[in-house]
């Protein structure tokens, strides 16, 4: 392990929204004699014009504030770190609107007057660790459900507090889990440095582990009594989505309820087997809510993402809970056996609720053989390799399981992941288009998923150095991003490989402390340079602080020249993006934190 | 015979080789006709042209012509390729100068034939630097197809498809041309068809055959492309008339795995970096005084409204680009064509000349140098700035680099004093000057002057009266002294002590470790190297080690004293040569400068400075064209462009010694000994040395001037630091002499700030569209993934940019400061 670096409590923004009305607003506010600053010698790159400032005001720390036409400026000549001398503030997450039209500073924050409304600004001194907290708080309360941690749809924009109790996600499986192994990994970190029994410890675990039981169940939801493993589910009282196909169980069948795909495909009303019982260790997450087996509705597809992102955390599941809950590993084994076995007896892919493949849950060479699982097959390739390696971590070494490793071996599949970059260029160049553009970015969640399984399973030094060879390909295009949740995984996997410190600490320091995924203003950005790969793709030259970012999970491009449909202000996003890096990277000795609780 | 073989008719014209530029001009007017004529006969005959340069000239001298063959392209039956103006040699020229090459010629052809080039072709240039796949994607490209080094020359590498990629991730799909790239005759076409046929079964893939009378032109005649026709009309071979455009979309189409190439592509003439040093020279420097002059007119251009010069300097870079043909620049042409280059790099300098001129006379008579006073002076002594004894003259010191630099500078006239703006004493000394009348002498100075930008200092005068002999009480860190007759001159960086037997180092330490780099006693003693077997090219020889005889020393002294530098004078013989080296050791640089003059007269030698190193684990590490390699120390000729290094482990301590020079290009490294290749005195196009009896003219006879430095360095090379120091030592500051005159402009003035050290500013120039838009490009330096911020203030830009290693990035800049990342061809061409 390099050197462990140390976070610092760091400036955190946080805006509060006022009409101009409020009496809370300072009269202040609207008095003030607007002058535009003289920026004509500023020494670093703005956000905005300079022509479109047009007032400002020093805060009590010394800071000045730039308004401008186009957003609000913050200029820190003392800041300690250069990235974090000029900050800049946009509409809708920081302020109503970007037109600036006064300022006014006292011991509160900073108010902005802008054309629809007022704002307060505050920045406060956190630590990485706090802001951590206020995250996972805010997604406990706001976005879990059931257990399940994606996303939640809100009823008044911009209000988190306002969500729906309902929603669902085509990947509640894979961003569930992503979101425990985080809270895993926090659980694993606090009993090793305050102990098992204290508090912080136990309010862990009893996250981790209910998260842990939300993804397990989706492995029993559709009492099918296999392997199949179901994208979400929902209770009968919820609106049911016009989207895929939804079976609605009842008395130990399962009927295909009318949705258009269904009506596409002449299912509605179709009659399937749904007798298989569900463990009461998981069922619990909805029968202490007051529902029965008879009120599930599932979703009938299932994808490779889910699955690739299932293994792995089944994986660290029961490496960190394994001995401190039996119960719950025992299930995790027999998890992993059904979903393992399903695909090695299909074929290698998943069926669906008709015995056929499934659209994407494919890893077999017939698919490898198409014109689209061409390029696939060098993320599908390794998906099953760890699938098989983590099958044999958790349930021991299966002889069946080894041979069909060894058997996949036989036929390439450690040889393909190195091929992604190679395949995914040619494939671009064949379409015209920029590899930027074609990048599909949830890809980079599956592919460290996988190749960090396999790197950090396997003994074999022939094959680590072709999964550690394939996960440096894979870099290419994921290091572009400077997510600390893909920089600290490849870490492990590959230790050769240095980490640029600095820059994950811009991340940490710079993330947002509430997951509201309103947008930012990125158009007239004057201070980075833009790339135009096409009329409708562009990207900025280099990622924007996160806080200058739109908000997503593990499968935006962050540099798009856009802010990525992520709901704006009618979703809260689920805070694993942040928690899952932070607790990743203390468990691994990569960070610690300085005034973990400053603020108490 | 499932496997297609795509018949590329082409024809390989030199137009500058065994002949002169007027013949080849003629040799391109009639291979065009020719393959005009093919194409009207055969309906489904496709040809293939590289080179912009060409296509100007037919466009000028045959205007019909040129229309037909945009018709031709307008239908796919002609297609050019290679988005550059000629088949440049692919080591030497700088990265800008690529950047150059497709510029004007992907400008040319979108205007032309209303397309750039897809595919970049060169398939006779000596081999091919590292950075080659970013060069060529950046210009618009993403394809190549080559042929050198063969896979005698270059087994390692793949053949004959594979992705080629560089540092910075750039990659092309990449053809190496395994049956050559002319071809005529049912003999030579049957043996291609047979073997090419073999490689595809073999590889999975189709294969490229290249056809027609090539080098001198000609293309593609009846006869063959008749056979051709033949040949798959009778099932013999699946053929297909095509183009490397049509078989690269093709092979991208299909699922087939290629492998990957992450180096350069060498070795195949490594005579050809050494030969005829004059080209190299003007190469070097039109270079680096294209891109200072085009930065100073355009700055001069939006802050004081001079004119833009911009087409002047795209018509003078396609003389230089021109002249970077590989048979041009590599030396192996005939001694008459270089006459042409002269002529041709001349008129490039002279554009550079003079709007750098204008640029800075420009700036220079806006700054507020005026001095109270001055004007009451009845005396013209007085008013005249080179006889004013009265007030200290301005001078005005121009820093074309994107960082601060402090570096001697010298004016005309002796001084007493010298200040810096601020009016603070900095150091100085009056030196010998060149020429014999008035005092003799001339002003050394030291100068700090900021990134691209300048500093305005001030000497007061010497009276013609008065002594030649200041004594320079400001401190200095430059000593030297004579002890046991061997003189030892030291600053505060670095001391050497000169071998009184040899004339070379016995001692460089370095005092920042307080380590002795020289590893042996033939340091820095001129030594001379066999030259009598290799070509002019050196076909099939790699290495040139074998030692003729070592220079010998005739004389050794200390010929300057002062506060800014120290210059020991040697001289050394070989036969009827000679060999001056002026080692200057000025005040707070961390290099040893070497001013030479070699008169050379030796006939099939080479002239090498060795610097041999104590120690192991030896890495030598190269500049190449905008980025670094490292390569082994096996003794093999390597290009490089103006620093090669070498570092080593001497007893746990890790350091190296870095090779400068202004204006050489080749190196090589035997184990723990880095040579640098001064002179290489060849036959002039010595083709397989076929000699007959005759009164030979050499490449490097005569009177040669050019510079080295040595600079020692604690710990591995920092290849961004190397390429600043060498970019300094090159590409000197220009001293302007100002007058007296109120003015808008500060005497201390920064135009563009970059803050970090391995972001260096490559181009600043105004978009070739008209539309004023700017552009800047940068580029980095140490092979890091860095965040830059570059600000220019004249163009109301300041961003932020991620730079991949090595990675170019060219910034367009519109009239509003906004920035948007582009490339080469500035965004010009629409998709």
């Amino acid at each position: 392990m390099k050197n462990t670096y140390t976070l610092k409590p760091h400036l955190c923004r946080f805006s509060k929204f006022y009409k101009k009305d409020s009496a809370e607003v300072p009269s202040a506010l609207f008095e003030v004699k607007c002058e535009a600053p003289d920026l004509s010698d500023f020494p670093l790159p703005l956000p905005s014009r300079k022509s479109d400032y047009c007032c400002y005001v020093q805060a009590a720390d010394g800071a000045m504030w730039y308004g401008a036409s186009n957003g609000l400026t913050r200029y820190d000549s003392k800041a300690e770190r250069k990235a974090d001398a000029v900050m800049y503030f946009s509409a809708d997450r920081d302020l109503p609107d970007n037109s600036v039209k006064a300022l006014y500073a006292d011991e509160k924050g900073v108010w902005v007057l802008t054309e629809n409304g007022v704002t307060l600004i505050e920045l406060r001194m956190i630590s990485a660790r706090e802001k951590a907290d206020i995250l996972l708080e805010e997604t406990t309360k706001y976005v879990d459900r059931r257990g399940m941690i994606t996303q939640k749809h809100l009823a008044v924009p911009g209000d988190v507090t306002s969500a729906f109790p309902y929603g669902h996600s085509d990947n509640d499986g894979c961003f569930t889990a992503s979101f425990t192994m985080g809270e895993l990994y926090r659980y694993a970190v606090l009993k090793r440095e305050k102990g098992a029994d204290h508090p912080e410890t136990l309010k862990a675990k009893a996250v981790a582990t209910r998260s842990a039981e939300a993804v397990l169940l989706l492995t029993y939801i559709h009492g099918r009594g296999n392997g199949f493993v179901a994208r979400t589910y929902l209770c009968a009282d919820e609106p049911l989505p016009d989207d895929g196909l939804f079976f609605r169980k009842t008395g130990g069948k399962a009927t295909c309820l009318k949705t258009s795909f269904a009506e596409k495909k002449g299912i509605s009303g179709l009659e399937i087997d749904a007798s298989a019982p569900i463990p009461d260790r998981l069922a619990h997450l909805y029968k202490d809510l007051g529902y029965t087996d008879d009120d599930i509705v599932y979703k009938a597809d299932t994808s490779s993402d889910e699955i690739s992102t299932h293994y792995l955390f089944m994986l660290v599941a029961h490496e960190i809970l394994g001995e401190d809950d039996p119960e719950l590993d025992a299930i995790i084994k027999e998890t992993v056996i059904r979903i393992t076995d399903f695909i090695i007896d299909n074929g290698y892919q998943l069926l669906d609720y008709s015995g056929e493949p499934t659209t994407w849950a494919k890893w077999n060479t017939e698919y490898f053989e198409t014109p689209f699982g061409w390029v696939d097959a060098c993320l599908n390739s390794a998906e099953m390799l760890m699938y098989l390696k983590v099958a044999m971590a958790i349930a021991g070494k299966e002889e069946r399981w080894q041979k069909s490793y060894e058997e996949l071996i036989e036929k390439g599949y450690a040889d393909l992941p190195m091929k992604h970059f190679d395949r995914l260029y040619q494939s671009c160049l064949s379409m015209g288009c920029a590899f930027e553009e074609e990048i599909m970015y949830g890809d980079h969640m599956l592919a460290t998923v996988s190749l960090f399984g396999l790197c950090t399973l396997e003994k074999d030094e022939e094959l680590l150095a072709k999964y550690r060879k394939a996960y440096k390909t894979w870099r290419t295009s994921i290091a572009r991003e400077h997510n600390p949740g893909y920089d600290f995984p490849y870490a492990v996997a590959c230790p050769d490989e240095e980490l640029d410190m600095d820059t994950i600490a811009t991340w940490f320091y710079r993330t947002n402390a509430s997951r509201l995924a309103a947008g930012v203003s990125l158009v007239g950005r004057k201070d980075v340079a833009v790339i135009r790969h096409s009329e409708e793709y562009k990207e900025v030259a280099g990622v924007l602080p996160p806080d200058e970012c739109f908000i997503s999970k593990y499968d935006r491009n962050t540099l798009e020249y856009k802010n990525e449909d992520s709901g704006g202000l009618n979703v809260v996003e689920s805070c694993y993006v942040y928690s899952y890096a932070y607790w990743m990277g203390r468990y691994y000795g990569f960070i610690k934190d300085e005034g973990e609780n400053i603020n108490g | 015979m499932d496997k297609k073989l795509h018949l590329i008719g082409n024809a390989h014209l030199d137009p500058i080789w065994l002949w002169r530029w007027q013949e080849g001009c003629g040799e391109v007017l009639q291979t065009f006709r020719s393959a005009l004529d093919r194409l009207n006969e055969y309906d489904d005959f496709v040809f293939t042209c590289s080179s912009a340069a060409y296509y100007r000239w037919v466009e000028e001298i045959d205007p019909e012509m040129f229309a037909e063959i945009k018709r031709m392209v307008r239908k796919g039956r002609w297609v050019p390729v290679n988005g550059w103006w000629v088949q440049p040699d692919c080591n030497m020229p700088s990265g800008e100068s690529f950047a150059r090459q497709a510029l004007y010629s992907q400008l040319y052809y979108y205007e032309k034939f209303g397309k750039i080039c897809n595919s970049g072709y060169n398939v006779d240039s000596f081999g091919h630097n590292a950075m080659i796949p970013q060069l060529l994607v950046k210009g618009g490209m993403k394809y190549y197809v080559m042929m050198r080094p063969d896979l005698r020359e270059n087994p390692d590498a793949p053949s004959p498809l594979f992705w080629w990629e560089s540092a910075d991730g750039s990659r092309v799909l990449t053809y190496r041309i395994p049956t050559g790239y002319a071809g005529d005759g049912k003999k030579t076409l049957d043996y291609k068809i047979e073997t090419l046929s073999d490689i595809s079964e073999k590889k999975g893939h189709d294969c490229m055959l290249f056809y027609g009378v090539g080098n001198h032109g000609g293309g593609p005649t009846k006869g063959d492309i008749e056979h051709l026709i033949e040949k798959s009309e009778n099932g013999e071979a699946e053929l297909e008339f095509s183009s490397p455009d049509d078989y690269f979309e093709s092979i991208c189409a299909s699922a087939v795995d290629l492998p990957v190439w992450s180096d350069e592509l060498q070795h195949h003439a490594s005579g050809c970096y050494s030969a005829t040093s004059m080209v190299k020279q003007l190469n070097r420097k039109a270079e680096g005084w294209l891109a200072a002059a085009e930065k100073w007119n355009t700055i001069a251009s939006r802050t004081l409204g001079i004119k833009a010069q911009t087409e002047n300097f795209a018509e003078a870079w396609r003389n230089v680009c021109f002249n970077q043909f590989h048979d041009i620049l590599c030396g192996c042409s005939i001694m008459e064509a270089y006459e042409d280059v002269r002529d041709t790099m001349g008129y490039a300098m002279t554009v550079a000349a003079n709007a750098e001129n204008n640029a800075l006379l420009k700036i220079s008579s806006n700054i507020d140098t005026w001095i109270d006073g001055v004007s009451d002076s009845v005396s013209c002594n007085d008013r005249h700035h080179c006889r004013n004894l009265k007030y200290p003259r301005p001078v005005v010191v121009f820093n074309p680099h994107s960082w601060e630099i402090e570096v001697p500078v010298r004016t005309y006239h002796p001084s007493k004093k010298v200040e810096d703006w601020q009016h603070n004493e900095v150091p100085y000394q009056n030196v010998r000057s060149s020429r014999s009348n008035d005092s003799h002498m001339d002003t050394l100075f030291v100068a700090k002057v900021p990134a691209m930008g300048y500093a305005v200092y001030w000497l007061w005068l010497i009276d013609f009266d008065e002594d030649d002999e200041y004594d320079y009480t400001k401190e200095t860190d430059v000593k030297a002294s004579e002890a046991n007759g061997a003189i030892t001159v030291e600053n505060k960086y670095i001391k050497v002590t000169f071998n009184s037997a040899t004339g070379g180092i016995s001692s460089l330490v370095n005092k920042e470790d307080g380590e002795e780099y020289a590893g042996a006693e033939n340091f820095c003693v001129p030594t001379v190297f066999d030259n009598t077997k290799p070509d002019t090219w050196a076909h099939n020889i790699f290495k040139f080690d074998t030692v003729v005889d070592t220079m010998k020393l005739e004389s050794i002294r200390l010929v300057e004293e002062g506060p800014v530098r120290s210059v020991v004078r040697t001289v050394h013989k070989y036969n009827d040569s000679a060999l001056t080296q002026d080692f200057i050791l000025a005040s707070e640089q961390k290099e040893l400068r070497v001013k030479c003059k070699a008169i050379w007269q030796e006939p099939l030698t080479i002239l090498k400075m060795p610097f041999p190193m104590k120690g192991e684990d030896g890495i030598s590490t190269y500049e190449i064209p905008a980025g670094f390699i490292k390569r082994p120390c096996n003794g093999e000729e390597e290009p490089a462009l103006k620093w090669g290094d070498l570092t080593v482990t001497d007893n746990g301590v890790r350091k190296g010694i870095a090779v400068m020079s202004d204006s050489k290009y080749s190196y090589s490294c035997p184990e723990n000994e880095l040579r640098i290749t001064l002179l290489r005195n060849s036959i002039f196009a010595d083709h397989y040395s076929y000699r007959p009896d005759a009164l030979f003219n050499y490449t490097d006879e005569g009177l040669q001037r050019f510079e080295y430095a040595v600079y020692p360095h604690s710990g591995d090379i920092k290849p961004c630091e190397a390429t600043a120091r060498a970019e300094v030592f090159t590409y000197k500051p220009v001293t302007v002499p100002a007058s007296y005159h109120k003015g808008t402009l500060p005497q201390y003035k920064s135009y563009i700030t970059v803050d970090a050290a391995n972001v260096i500013v490559n181009a600043v120039k105004f978009c070739e569209d008209g539309s004023g838009d700017a552009i800047i490009r940068c580029s980095e330096t140490c092979g890091k993934v860095t965040k830059a911020m570059i600000k220019c203030d004249i163009f109301d830009a300041a961003f932020y940019a991620e730079f991949k290693p090595n990675e170019i990035k060219t910034f367009r800049v519109d009239s509003e400061g906004f920035v948007t990342q582009t490339d080469f061809l500035e965004g010009i061409p629409e998709d």
